[in-house]
């Protein structure tokens, strides 16, 4: 695509995206709900998103489903006052819905697989009517204006100047940047257009990068994209990338999942007990002059000659049984 | 989100033990040797004892314990040790709890016994009626009747009034061994000695099968001994004789010598767990109280050990010798002698190579994490000796290796761990990768390990790399669903310890997989180059095609017998058109397969139900352990 063509997406995106933007004040009755409250809570919702990214990444899901579900997830969640013990079933129905609209074809899995492998409660029926219901209240028919779409837009004018670019600036990285950002519900609130080109800048900088850089203050000035609000997420970007690449590995809980294995496995994991009392340990001996072990002991291999163990062990055949006969 | 199941402890029956130990029995077992950590077993093992969820549908509910695994592990604690070896079982085969179908032919133990010429016993007076005086006399004259042996098998009704002498003679010593102090004098030790001599020490007879193979101790039922209602009565009185509180090894060894105790090794060999069972006790006891015997025990039990490795490969009782070897290593020491340690290496390694490792492997695992905890820079040869013995084409063995591994994981020093943690989980992906269902779901459940993740997490960024293909891979090919929901559950736990870890090993998975599909097709395109340029050939119109007719990519397929095609030689995938023809094939031979199944009505037994023989079932259950009057050894400490 030539670039006064993206430019033009680019515009046309940009006024559609205050359309599936949550509702900001939505969201900000979920960042201030606590924790175990009546409602569901921000750090529900950051769960709730967490565990999607392991379900997409698991089934392979493309990014863009995974930034498609989240976007309807806050959408609906900024809309409707959600149950917590329904959150699960809304961010399954989101993930469905977003993948089987960004790939129709065959990576799709059924909603069975999904609620199997996901360890849910409920049943696939509940899953479809769920669905139906968050397609109809966020008036929702294929897509949706993500920061994803920025994304690649952006990416593909940076491209468009030098294509060699293509090794320096890794789609893929943003990619997974922007995941990480996304597990982090403050991010919802950002217009998609705006955060995704505080990502892109915060890699050009990274990549030290002085004409794209130069390319990005051209793409903010095409979409008018005010300097305070871009400073204000390229902060918070920094502070989320941050802590993303920290190498300090959390101790994770086996306990919150399912293990499920077969009966025979379950049976050998079993080992089956008697209860019957065992041998008792012997110690090994200590210095008894009456008894003292064999002083062949000190010999390390055990081949050495029978006769040194045969000294002081007592007669070769008892004497007493000699005169039996 | 689902309920929790409790992490799959093995020894769930540690709880019970531990209880025993606590003095709540009243044989009055010492508390520990100082040689052993004091293990922390509270609430542990109780829920040790709950087993893992066997259901393969949306499971229920089991009580989370977070509260009580958070009370009792502290930060990167390791298991609290186990501290007696796991006994070995009486009754080895798992019966399938078919119907109990009498065997037609009833195998005899054939022991020769020479029996003594004049077997007329006159029943003595009894020992409780007798004058103080008289006692010791009568005492050594019933022990020399008892030494009058009779037979069991060739002619079984013979002599059975004098054999009802000698057992209630051996029954009444036995009686009066227990209730009585002060009565095991000096001349009764050489007629006891004797007695027991003249009794057991005699040749085994040779391992017996009706289909004429070797004694499998996992199939087979086990040949019982015929003369057991005396042979019983005299491993009781000799063991009473042992542990008797009269009872002085000082004097006891002029005839419980070297030659003694080597008989007493062979009768290790018998088929009969009864027998085995006493002389493990017997054995148990004088290795505790003969310290003169101790490194000749070793010794000879080590060649015993040998000849079975890499000779015979047959003998019963490798299990009960390694019960004994268990209860004496958890007793060495501190710094472990040489001696010690080439025998964990040269002997307790190579056992893990034989065929028929399901009969001792609990207590031979036992063992082996026993050394561990006394001495654990032991821990990375073993760890190497075991994946070098690691087993490639036996599942069964397999799984055994994974729970021992685990058992030694649940031990390990963390910078032990550090050592060993690579070979030891590129092993682990093979194994996650098996197609044998069992081997993947047992190598995935070490997820479900608090302290092995504690040591996963810290070493992450080594260990996903090399675990995160297999997984992957895994997490859509393999055949079975419930892998499905393991792999599932590692990788949301690989997740959770380092988000960014996890991108990467996706990114580089992803890379490596296109890397290979651009590998492939520049292969093919190079193939297809090279027929073009053949084809320019002007001498190539000549050749005759290979099988006419056919589409030349076709022309280089194998076929199997079926007229399936396998693969063609460019992809090594099947193509589209395969998998149509490959279905189509099999409903077609599918339904054939079923016709044949209603005409056969005759009813065959299923192959792994074997008849039982219902008088060895119930023989080995009624035989009762010696219980009430085993002490520990009080000398040995």
């Amino acid at each position: 695509m030539d670039a006064f063509k993206l430019m033009k997406e680019l515009r046309a995106n940009y006024e559609q995206e205050g359309y599936y933007i949550p509702k900001e004040t939505g969201l900000n009755l979920i960042e201030s709900t606590e924790q175990n409250g009546a409602g569901i809570s921000a750090k529900c919702r950051d769960a709730q998103v967490e565990d999607l990214w392991g379900l997409s990444s698991f089934f392979g899901y493309s990014t863009q489903t995974f930034v498609l579900a989240v976007n309807l997830l806050d959408r609906f969640l900024a809309l409707m006052r959600v149950q917590p013990k329904h959150l699960s079933c809304v961010g399954l129905s989101c993930l469905h819905l977003a993948a089987q609209r960004s790939a129709p074809d065959a990576t799709l899995s059924s909603g069975h697989e999904l609620i199997r492998i996901g360890q849910r409660r409920f049943t696939a029926s509940d899953l479809s009517r769920m669905e139906k219901i968050v397609a109809e209240k966020l008036h929702f028919t294929s897509s949706a204006v993500t920061p994803l779409t920025f994304l690649h837009l952006y990416h593909q004018v940076a491209l468009g100047q030098s294509p060699s670019r293509k090794e320096v600036l890794s789609l893929e990285k943003l990619e997974a940047q922007l995941k990480a950002c996304l597990r982090c519900m403050s991010f919802s609130k950002a217009k998609p257009s705006v955060l995704a080109l505080a990502l892109l800048r915060h890699e050009i900088k990274a990549i030290q990068s002085e004409d794209m850089w130069e390319m990005t203050c051209h793409l903010q000035r095409h979409l008018k994209i005010a300097d305070a609000e871009l400073q204000c997420w390229a902060e918070r970007v920094a502070g989320c990338l941050s802590d993303y690449a920290s190498p300090r590995c959390s101790r994770p809980n086996h306990k919150k999942l399912l293990w499920v294995v077969s009966r025979r496995t379950a049976q050998n994991l079993q080992s089956s007990s008697c209860s019957v009392p065992d041998l008792p340990t012997i110690p090994e001996g200590g210095w008894d002059p009456s008894q003292s072990e064999d002083s062949s002991e000190d010999l390390s291999s055990g081949e050495e000659s029978l006769s040194s163990s045969l000294e002081g062990e007592g007669a070769y055949f008892p004497l007493h049984l000699r005169r039996r006969r | 989100m689902g309920g929790s199941s409790p992490e799959g402890r093995r020894d769930p029956g540690e709880a019970e033990r531990q209880r025993s130990s606590v003095g709540e029995v009243d044989h009055g077992f010492p508390v520990k040797s100082p040689f052993l950590k004091m293990p922390n077993k509270t609430k542990k093992d109780k829920e040790a004892t709950k087993s893992a969820k066997s259901s393969t549908k949306s499971s229920k509910d089991v009580s989370p314990e977070i509260s009580d695994e958070a009370q009792q592990q502290q930060s990167g604690s390791k298991r609290p040790s186990t501290s007696t070896p796991p006994p070995t079982q009486l009754n080895k085969i798992k019966y399938s709890g078919g119907p109990q179908i009498v065997k037609k032919e009833r195998r005899q133990s054939s022991s020769r016994f020479s029996l003594s010429k004049n077997r007329e016993l006159q029943k003595l007076p009894a020992l409780k009626d007798a004058p103080l005086v008289d006692r010791e006399e009568l005492f050594v004259q019933k022990l020399r009747q008892c030494c009058v042996l009779f037979d069991f098998v060739s002619d079984p009704l013979s002599d059975l009034k004098f054999k009802e002498v000698k057992r209630a003679g051996l029954n009444e010593m036995v009686e009066y061994i227990t209730h009585n102090s002060d009565v095991v004098t000096e001349s009764i030790y050489p007629e006891g000695v004797f007695m027991f001599s003249i009794n057991l020490f005699r040749t085994l007879p040779p391992s017996s099968n009706p289909t004429g193979a070797e004694f499998d101790p996992e199939e087979d039922e086990p040949t019982l001994e015929a003369a057991w209602p005396h042979l019983q009565l005299v491993y009781e009185f000799f063991l009473r004789f042992l542990e008797s509180p009269d009872f002085q090894p000082n004097v006891a060894k002029k005839y419980i010598d070297q030659k003694f105790v080597m008989s007493l090794l062979e009768l290790f060999d018998s088929e009969d767990p009864r027998e085995r069972d006493f002389l493990k006790t017997i054995l148990h006891r004088i290795y505790g109280k003969f310290l003169g015997l101790r490194a000749y025990v070793r010794r000879q039990i080590n060649n015993i050990f040998y000849r079975f490795i890499y000779e015979t490969e047959h003998h019963n009782g490798i299990a009960e010798l390694l019960e004994i070897l268990g209860s004496i290593i958890n007793g060495f020491a501190l710094p472990l002698k040489e001696e010690h340690k080439m025998f964990l290496i040269r002997v307790l390694l190579p056992l893990h190579k034989v065929k028929s490792l399901s009969v001792y492997h609990p207590q031979l695992a036992y063992c082996v994490v026993q050394f561990l905890e006394k001495d654990s820079s032991l821990t990375e040869p073993v760890i190497i000796g075991l994946l070098k013995f690691w087993p490639k084409t036996h599942s069964p063995k397999e799984v055994m290796f994974l729970n021992e591994l685990e058992e030694i994981l649940d031990v390990i020093e963390p910078s032990e761990f550090l050592k060993v943690q690579e070979p030891l989980f590129r092993q682990l992906a093979k194994c996650v990768s098996s197609p044998h269902f069992q081997v993947a779901e047992r190598a995935l459940y070490y997820w479900n390990n608090e302290y092995i993740m504690s040591l996963i997490s810290d070493n992450a960024a080594k260990i996903l790399p090399i675990m995160f293909p297999a997984l992957y891979k895994n997490s859509k090919s393999h055949w079975n669903k419930t892998i499905h929901g393991l792999i599932y559950n590692a990788l949301k736990l690989f997740m959770e310890m380092n988000q960014k870890l996890f991108d990467d090993c996706t990114q580089q998975y992803k890379a490596e997989k296109q890397r290979e599909k651009y590998k492939l097709k520049e292969r093919e395109d190079i193939w297809s180059k090279i027929e073009l340029l053949a084809r320019q050939n002007p001498q190539s119109n000549r050749l005759h095609p290979l099988r006419p007719g056919l589409h030349p990519q076709e022309e280089c397929m194998v076929y199997s017998e079926g007229s399936i095609p396998l693969f063609s030689m460019e992809t090594e995938t099947p193509t589209a058109e395969d998998i149509q023809l490959l279905k189509r094939t099999v409903e077609s031979e599918a339904t054939q397969g079923m016709k044949d199944m209603r005409k056969e009505k005759v009813l065959t037994r299923r192959k792994s139900e074997l008849p039982q023989d219902v008088y060895t079932i119930k023989a080995l259950e009624a035989h009762k352990r010696a219980e009430e009057y085993l002490t520990a050894n009080q000398e040995a400490l």
